[in-house]
Parts: structure tokens; C-alpha cells; sequence
């Protein structure tokens, strides 16, 4: 009856959001040392650069990949859309395997294998049984080193990803973000897509792949991550068979990542054949390693996420909600805190009504002044409550805590041990939060960007002259 | 105003201008597209150094080192180490029939919750659709909690959160939770499900709800929902699993508080119940149980129902009968993908319970068909080479879906293959179809076999990495037999599977009598009878020819 899941895996898809894995910090005076329980990060540094780090549960299944410092804010405006094109390249075969028998390894093995791209960071992964651990490091290092990248390949790819393109464009939360990247990072990588423009996306070519793997993937802009039934010191042992290979050196000046200017601004996509008015609102956050990272996400969670089938006055945690259910004022909202490197963006995009476009902006920036200003201490706590309880449950399976395990250390080079995020959490104040708001929020120039029937939508000049309340 | 505020403005004044730029020269075909807007330039802030206003703060808010450096003086801990999962489940059945089963789990976070043995397939003497409504009303008010906001509130401050949904035949409440807080969750599940008040007002927000479902439903190009409705409307004809799960919208005003209180009455006993965690010690969950669902109790217990309905359990056993369900109507299309309306066929076949000796080998089967979008997205390792991608959707383009699914009961099962296409293909569709369901009974390939069996194996454990998973399994395991059956031993079970069961378990499902259902311009159906001469008779539909040459 086991297989019984099997059979209705969607359902339970759902359900198994209340999952995790983790053990939570405990404050256990009478022992010397607290346990935690739940396996230690574990982090090697090869020779060549590259890092490997590991949580091994001793589970029947793993999850192993290659997360590499690259993505779209790696390329310059002639080659935009070059990461993700890789990205989908890299299971049409290798100078070992041809992509039939690349996929027919994998299928036999009962494994998959997956990949992504992001604005700074590139991915490749491999989820199996964990005695397969082995294979799907020789797999994941075939693909990264050694891809055929074939001319004809690359060719049918193209109308691939521009079909992909297509699929994008009609997800509106996705068009409203790359927007709100293009007004707020304009003239930075940063602003760019991540898919790239089509005329980039149809005259990509070997040339321009090959220089970027030259580029980028350098042994010490890689993690290989994994988690699960994985043994550390075997994954090292891996790594140094097929990833010593990987060159750590420039011919010429090795890249710099240069500073992106956050520019407070707007864009406006005026379509009134659409239903919905789709809009997004941030001010300039904090990079990733930030100290005051924390407090702004507790904020973020403050404002929180809602949407109609949630119902009216449920989870009160957010007073936004609240008069979202109350007063109709929108379909649904979430607010965000998008890290990279040295900036981010804060803020938030809701669905509205095309003509509440006013009155839902109105509300979310008297509830930002008021986070500014008087936000509660009981408000506080929820949040946090809440913040840990999403962070803890959200690692539930080996995938979503190697994902953990490889952006964190690309991000912070180390796994935050859990009982220390909880303590980060636990130490942010009411004060905590309204100073990080003062700071981040508190009369900045916001960027905007606005899709479909945005006539409602007040003027820049008087959002902007939300951001700063007349009082004395 | 004062005039230091005045002089403020104005400086802000001053800066507005100079970065609040619109971006100008934007091409709406540039917009459009959502790419490309690279080209827009913002002004450089070079002359930045000449204005003393309005710059961010650089002061450092929080009074501790950046992320990538750990903070002085933590305590020291001490981490836990892998072990190898060989627990095993206890359970004890309480004098008055509730069973509660437990696993340990490495970690502190558990899942707790009930499985009852109760759903759409027992509505036959109710108006259908009140478990899409119990779905609804779950966690709302109860004796003790004056609302849902206490319920999320006493969750939340244990780090918790919670879940209800509803299948054919079991309702599962669970919520996750910090295993010290294990009185807590009990005490507020025995309360949500044994002391719910029903308000008026709490029916009519979820009789909204439903209807706000039903009407999503209708908008949305996805078909699946609904047609597994149909499918099971056209196998079980009028009894217990064809029973509809969505509610149909003229039964909305039909149901209210009288009529779920009662259904709650016979549905919600002890005997029909298994409480179930994951990640707890058996017997505080034992002594908490006995606490709040055995000494406190219903309240149709405590108070006199009106009853409407019947005063018992509907206990028939399913009705496999066959037959043909279909809906001529308009199906949403994609947004902007350009794809073209589709049609919806789903052709299904009597399979067998989960207590089978076959269930097994159909499951093995059922990933061997496998299938899913002409268009999923997505590495290796989904499927690719299932004889529905390979056999169906690779070879005929105009096939837009295809994928095979397996649903097992207690008493009955139902295999199927949903397939969707422009209506112009129909015939076709229809045609392909039952082509790969009179295949199931040749022999498979070596490598396919193989192949599907491991691919089983790893995705029953891959699934179970997850522990509310392993909270269902284990309640629904315990519900249907008292006892929880180890994943190593179904991974056993699959590895002997041969090709001869393969064979034999798609021989039985051919011998039974085919269902149908249809949704979406179907004009070109072709007619049941035709689809059954069909399936005994190679797959090629008779009464028109396809091929020029015959």
C-alpha cells in the first residue's frame, strides 16, 4: 500500500508542505553541549579550488549537484541569454554520451536530472537512490566539462528556448519582475533577462558557449553540494576523480563582478485588453551577506503573502491581508526580498482590479511607513515565528536542503549552521526592524513597474511621495 | 509646515528629477516581448559627490557580523548522526475502536493527524459534495477555539501549520508541528474533528468557496480534476466511487449545517479512524489521545442533531459497471502560448484494490505506460522513454497529453489513459489509445521492464523523503489493514515482478469492460460500442477506415 502513494503522488505533493526534516535548536542549559538533530554541514576545499559540502541523513535517496557562481549578471549586453542557452545544452549529449544515451543512463537509474539558471547563479542536479551517488557525480561532471555543444543541437535549442520564451511572456508575474529588473538595474547586467533577448537567443553560437564555460566555470566558482544518504568523504573522494580536471586560472584578467546601480524609477506596460492590473513595487535591499538581511526579511514576512482563495480574516499575521479580504482590494499579494551580491530588491507585487490599483498602493505604503515608524513588538514576534517555521519546513526532502546547502555556499561561503540563523532570527528586535525600514524604506525612491490596464496607477511623483509621511 | 520641512521638500524636489527618470524611448514592441529593455541608459551618478542629501544610511542596523562570518560565542552543539531508518510502526487499537499508530523519526518536527475512512464514495444518501465542503470547513471554529485565527495562532506558536484534503474515500487532517508541542496538536485536531461548530456563517464562506472553486475550475484549460469525476461517473455508474468529488453547483444551496453534522455523526466514529504521527513517541501520543478523543466528547454527542439522511454507513461494495460519460462544451485555451483549443478523452479499465496480489505488477505496469505533456519542461529522468512518450506522443505530433494512471481502493481500482488533442483528431486519439491498451498484454522489452521497475522503486522512496508522506502512508496503511508494510518490503515485492505478471495483470484489465468519458468539442467521438469491439479486436476502430490503403 506503500505504492498507494505512488498512485496519487499530486495529491500529496501538496501535503508534503508541512514536511521537514530538521531539528529545531535546543536551549538545554544543563547540557554542556546542545544537540541538534540534525547532521552536520560538512566542507572540503580541493586543490584546484572547487568546494564540496554535505549533510549526509543516511537516507535511501540523494540529491547531488554543481552549483556555479554564473548567470545572467555574468554576461555583458552582446551576450545575454548565453548561461541559460548552456543551461539547455547541457543534456544534448557530451564527448562520452550522445543524448540518447545520456537520457537512457539516467532513466535506467530511476534518477533525474535537472538544471536552472538564475540571475547569478547556475545549476545542475542530480536526484537518485543513493547508491547511484557515484554515477550522477560522473554524470553531472561529464555534462559541465565535457559538452558536445553540436551545431545542429544548438540550432534546434534556439527555437526551444524562444518557444520557452513564449511561455514566459505569458506568465505575468515573470514579464512584471523582468520589468521591474530592467527599471531598477537599467544600464547594469543586473537589468538584464535572464532568457536574453531574442535577437542574442537566435544568433548564439558555439563560439560564444565555449568562451563563457572558459570564463565562468573556474573550479573555485563551484560547489558540489549534496544531501541525503551521502557520505562526505566519499563525495570528496569524487570530486577528485572527475572534477580535479577543472582549471582554476585566467589567460588574461579574470572577470570582476562589478557593482550594480539600483536606479529608482518606473516602467509602465499600459494594456487594457488584459483583466488584471499585475504591479510591482521595491525599494534598493541589502546584498546576501548582509547583517541587516535578517531584520528585512522578518519585515518581509511582516507584510506577508495573500491571496482570494485564502479567504477573508484568516492568518492575521498581516494587516495588509486583512484589508486586502476586507475591502477587496486586490486578488492577491506577496511581498519579496530578492538578495544578490551587494544590493536587492524589496518590495512587493500584487493583482488587482484595474480600478484599485490606487486604493491597494495606498494601503501597501501606509503599511510600510508604518513599519518605519510604529510597527508592533507582537507583530514582531509572529513574524519571526513565522520565518522560522517557513525556513524549517521548507527543507523537507534531500532536494530543497541541497539546494540550501549549494546556494549558501555560494552566497556565504559556509552552511549557517541551523541553531545559528535561529539565533539571528531570535536576536531581531522591534527597534531591529523599524531602523533596517528607516533605513531601506524610509523616503528612498522606489522602482515600479506596472502591467496591463495600469491607468489607475498613481503618477511616480505621487508614489514617491508616499515614501515619507508630513508628521511632526 | 515649517520651513525646515519646506527646505526638506524642496531638496527632495531636486532629486526626484534627477533619478526618478521615466525611462524614455521604449519601443511598445520592446515592452511587449518582456525582454530588452537593456538598452535604456540611467543617468550616471557621478556628480553624486555634490549632493549632501537624501543618501542612503550606511549605518549597520544589526549588532552582529555579516552572514559569511559566524557569531562569537555560540554555543557549542553537538550534531546527530545518520542513522539507517528501521523503525517500525506500533500501533494500539483503543477500547473503543480508534487506532493510533506511530513511527520515530529523526528530528524534532512531526506530522500528526487522522485518516477517516470516509469521502464521496459514502455520500449516496446525501446530496453530493458535502466532503468537498467538510474539505473546506476544516479548522474553523470549535468548542474551544473561537475561530480559525485561534486555530493558526495556537499552531503557529509552535512553529505549525495544517492541512485538510479530502480523496474518494478518506478524509486526512494533519499538521506539522514542534514534537513538544504534541498535547497541543492533539487536543486541536480531537476539537477540529470531533467539535466543530458549523456556524451559519462558516457554511455560507465555504459554500463561497466551493462555488469560487467550481467556477476557477471552469476557467482554467487543466481538465483533470473534472474528468476524473467523469471517468469515475462512467466506471461506477451511480454507486459509491463514481460518486462525483466537486460538488455540483445545484447542490450548493442544498447543503448546510444539519446535513453535514449528520453526515459527521456516522462518518466521524472511532472505528473509522486512525490517528497517526510521524516523529513522536507512541506513548504520549497514546495518552494524549486518549485524552481528548475518547474522554471528551462529539458534539452530536453532546447535542441533538436534527438528522437528515440516513442513519447509517452506505457499506456496498463498488460497482464496477462501465459506460460513457461526455460533456460537449468549450475548453479554456492556454493564454498566449498559441496552442489550439483541445479535446479530452479519457478511456479507462477495471483495475484492482490495493490489497491485491496484482496491485503491485499494475503499478509496474501503470510506470511503463507512463506519458505526461508533448511540452514538459525538464531534465532526463521523468519518463522520457514510457511507452506513451515513446509510442504516442513522440510519434503523433497533433498529440498535445497522454499520460496512464492508476487508481487503487479498497475494493475496486480503476487504470486509465488520459489523452488531449486538437477535436479535429479525435477519432484518432481515440484510435492510438486503445492501440496501447491492447499492447499492454505483449510481451515488454527487457530493458522497458527493468527500467520501470527501478524507476517504481526510486520514486516510492524519493517520495517518502518527505514526512507527511510517510504520515499518510502509514495512516492509510494502518486504516486499510492494521498494519504499516515496510517500503522495503514493496521494493522486494517489485523486484520480482516478471514479464509473465506484466502480461497477466494487463489481460485482466482487458477482459473488463471499458469506460469513457469525453470533454470539449467531441463531435468525433467515436461510439462505445466501437471501442470495445476495438479493444478485442487489435485496436483498429471498424466502422471507418483511417488508412487510404485498407
Amino acid at each position: 500500500m506503500a505504492l498507494r502513494v505512488l498512485s496519487v503522488s499530486q495529491n500529496l505533493r501538496q501535503l508534503s508542505k508541512g514536511a521537514e526534516l530538521l531539528k529545531r535548536y535546543k536551549a538545554t542549559a544543563s547540557l554542556k553541549k546542545t544537540l541538534v538533530n540534525i547532521p552536520a554541514t560538512q566542507v572540503t576545499r580541493l586543490d584546484n579550488g572547487l568546494r564540496v559540502a554535505s549533510e549526509d541523513s543516511g537516507a535511501a535517496t540523494a540529491t547531488v549537484g554543481l552549483w556555479i557562481d554564473a548567470g545572467s549578471r555574468s554576461e555583458t549586453e552582446k551576450n545575454n541569454g548565453v548561461a541559460h542557452f548552456l543551461e539547455h545544452m547541457a543534456f544534448k549529449g557530451t564527448a562520452k554520451r550522445s543524448q540518447t544515451d545520456l537520457e537512457l543512463e539516467v532513466e535506467n537509474l530511476g534518477a533525474h536530472l535537472n538544471a536552472y539558471t538564475s540571475r547569478e547563479q547556475t545549476v545542475f542536479y542530480a536526484k537518485c537512490l543513493s547508491k547511484d551517488v557515484p554515477k550522477a557525480v560522473e554524470i553531472l561532471a561529464d555534462i559541465i566539462q565535457n559538452s558536445k555543444l553540436g551545431e545542429a543541437e544548438i540550432e534546434r535549442e534556439r527555437s526551444v528556448i524562444l518557444r520557452e520564451m513564449q511561455e514566459v511572456e505569458s506568465n505575468l508575474q515573470e514579464v512584471v519582475f523582468d520589468h521591474l529588473h530592467a527599471t531598477a538595474y537599467q544600464g547594469t547586467p543586473l537589468g538584464q533577462t535572464i532568457l536574453g533577448p531574442t535577437k542574442n537567443i537566435k544568433c548564439i553560437g558555439k563560439q560564444d558557449l565555449c568562451d563563457y564555460i572558459s570564463t565562468h566555470y573556474k573550479a573555485s566558482r563551484i560547489v558540489l553540494a549534496g544531501a541525503g544518504g551521502v557520505k562526505h568523504d566519499d563525495l570528496v573522494k569524487l570530486a577528485q576523480e572527475n572534477l580535479r580536471g577543472l582549471e582554476n586560472t585566467y589567460d588574461g584578467k579574470p572577470p570582476v563582478v562589478t557593482p550594480c546601480r539600483f536606479t529608482g524609477s518606473e516602467v509602465r506596460v499600459r494594456d487594457d485588453s488584459l483583466p488584471l492590473a499585475h504591479v510591482a513595487i521595491a525599494v534598493e535591499g541589502c546584498g546576501w551577506t548582509d547583517q541587516d538581511n535578517i531584520p528585512l526579511m522578518v519585515a518581509n514576512t511582516l507584510i506577508g503573502a495573500w491571496d482570494r482563495s485564502q479567504g477573508g480574516g484568516v492568518n492575521n499575521a498581516s494587516n495588509l491581508a486583512r484589508a486586502s479580504a476586507e475591502d477587496n482590494l486586490c486578488h492577491s499579494f506577496q511581498s519579496f526580498n530578492t538578495c544578490y551580491k551587494d544590493t536587492g530588491l524589496w518590495g512587493i507585487y500584487f493583482v488587482c482590479d484595474p480600478l484599485q490599483c490606487e486604493d491597494m498602493l495606498f494601503n501597501v505604503q501606509t503599511e510600510w511607513m508604518r513599519l518605519c515608524t510604529m510597527v508592533t513588538e507582537a507583530e514582531v514576534e509572529r513574524a519571526k515565528n513565522l520565518l522560522k517555521t517557513n525556513m524549517l519546513l521548507q527543507l523537507d526532502g534531500t532536494t530543497p536542503i541541497c539546494e540550501d546547502i549549494g546556494r549558501q555556499m555560494l552566497c556565504y561561503n559556509r552552511r549557517i549552521p541551523l541553531h545559528e540563523l535561529e539565533q539571528r532570527i531570535d536576536a531581531v528586535n522591534v527597534s531591529n526592524v523599524r531602523d533596517v525600514a528607516m533605513k531601506y524604506i524610509y523616503d528612498r525612491c522606489p522602482a515600479v513597474a506596472a502591467v496591463g490596464p495600469v491607468e489607475n496607477l498613481p503618477e511616480y511623483n505621487r508614489i514617491r511621495s508616499s515614501m515619507y509621511w508630513l508628521r511632526v | 509646515m515649517n520651513v525646515r520641512l519646506l527646505s526638506r521638500l524642496q531638496q527632495r524636489w531636486s532629486v526626484l528629477r534627477r533619478y526618478a527618470t521615466k525611462p524614455s524611448s521604449l519601443s511598445g514592441e520592446e515592452v511587449r516581448i518582456g525582454t530588452g529593455i537593456g538598452n535604456i541608459t540611467g543617468r550616471a551618478r557621478d556628480d553624486a559627490s555634490s549632493l549632501s542629501v537624501n543618501q542612503p544610511s550606511t549605518k549597520i542596523v544589526t549588532n552582529l557580523p555579516p552572514l559569511t562570518d559566524p557569531i562569537p560565542n555560540l554555543p557549542e552543539v553537538e550534531y546527530a548522526r545518520p542513522l539507517a531508518e528501521s523503525s517500525l510502526t506500533q500501533v494500539t487499537t483503543l477500547p473503543n475502536g480508534l487506532r493510533v499508530a506511530s513511527e520515530p523519526r529523526f528530528g524534532q518536527f512531526c506530522t500528526v493527524g487522522l485518516v477517516i475512512d470516509s469521502g464521496p464514495r459514502y455520500e449516496v444518501t446525501y446530496p453530493s459534495g458535502v466532503s468537498h465542503f467538510l474539505e473546506k470547513l476544516a479548522f474553523n471554529s470549535t468548542e474551544k477555539f473561537p475561530n480559525k485565527d485561534a486555530i493558526l495562532k495556537e499552531l503557529e506558536k509552535n512553529g505549525g501549520i495544517c492541512d485538510c484534503q479530502s480523496s474518494r474515500d478518506t478524509l486526512i487532517y494533519a499538521a506539522s508541528i514542534d514534537s513538544r508541542a504534541i498535547e497541543s496538536v492533539t487536543r486541536l485536531l480531537a476539537d477540529v474533528t470531533l467539535r466543530p461548530t458549523l456556524h451559519a456563517a462558516e457554511v455560507s464562506a465555504a459554500r463561497k468557496a466551493v462555488q469560487f472553486e467550481l467556477e476557477t475550475l471552469g476557467m482554467r484549460p487543466e481538465q483533470e480534476p473534472i474528468l476524473m469525476d467523469m471517468i469515475h461517473a462512467a466506471a461506477y455508474r451511480d454507486n459509491t466511487l463514481g460518486l462525483p468529488k466537486l460538488c455540483p453547483s445545484e447542490n450548493l444551496s442544498l447543503i448546510d449545517r444539519n446535513v453535514l453534522m449528520n453526515y459527521l455523526k456516522y462518518h466521524h466514529t472511532p472505528q473509522r479512524m486512525v490517528i497517526a504521527g510521524v516523529g513522536v513517541n507512541h506513548d504520549e501520543l497514546v495518552r494524549n489521545v486518549e485524552k481528548y478523543f475518547v474522554d471528551e466528547k462529539a458534539i452530536w454527542e453532546t447535542q441533538v442533531i436534527k438528522g437528515t439522511g440516513a442513519t447509517e454507513v452506505d457499506a456496498s461494495v463498488a460497482q464496477y459497471t462501465g459506460g460513457l460519460k461526455k460533456e460537449e462544451c468549450e475548453i479554456p485555451i492556454y493564454a498566449a502560448t498559441g496552442l489550439p483549443e483541445l479535446a479530452h478523452v479519457v478511456i479507462g479499465l477495471e483495475g484492482c484494490s490495493h490489497q491485491d496480489p496484482d496491485f503491485v505488477a499494475l503499478c509496474v505496469l501503470n510506470i511503463m505506460m507512463g506519458g505526461g505533456g508533448s511540452f514538459s519542461a525538464g531534465g532526463p529522468g521523468k519518463g522520457m522513454y514510457s511507452r506513451l512518450y515513446t509510442n504516442v506522443l513522440n510519434r503523433y505530433h497533433w498529440m498535445y497529453s497522454a499520460t496512464a494512471y492508476n487508481h487503487a481502493y479498497a475494493d475496486t481500482g480503476l487504470f486509465c489513459i488520459h489523452a488531449s488533442a486538437p477535436p479535429s483528431n479525435v477519432r484518432d486519439m481515440v484510435e492510438v489509445i486503445t492501440r496501447e491498451l491492447v499492447n499492454m498484454a505483449s510481451e515488454p522489452g527487457r530493458d522497458e521492464l527493468s527500467r520501470s521497475k527501478i524507476q517504481l522503486q526510486s520514486m516510492l522512496l524519493m517520495n517518502l523523503e518527505s514526512r507527511p508522506v510517510v504520515f499518510e502512508d502509514v495512516g492509510r496503511q494502518v486504516l486499510a489493514t492494521g498494519h504499516r508494510k515496510r517500503p522495503e518490503h514493496f521494493i522486494r515485492e517489485i523486484e520480482k515482478i516478471s514479464h509473465g505478471d506484466i502480461q497477466r495483470v494487463a489481460r485482466r484489465l482487458l477482459a473488463t469492460v471499458p469506460s469513457m468519458a469525453a470533454r470539449g468539442d467531441i463531435g468525433k467521438l467515436p461510439e462505445m460500442k466501437d471501442v470495445q469491439s476495438a479493444l478485442s479486436n487489435g485496436g483498429r476502430l471498424s466502422s471507418r477506415r483511417l488508412s487510404l490503403f485498407k
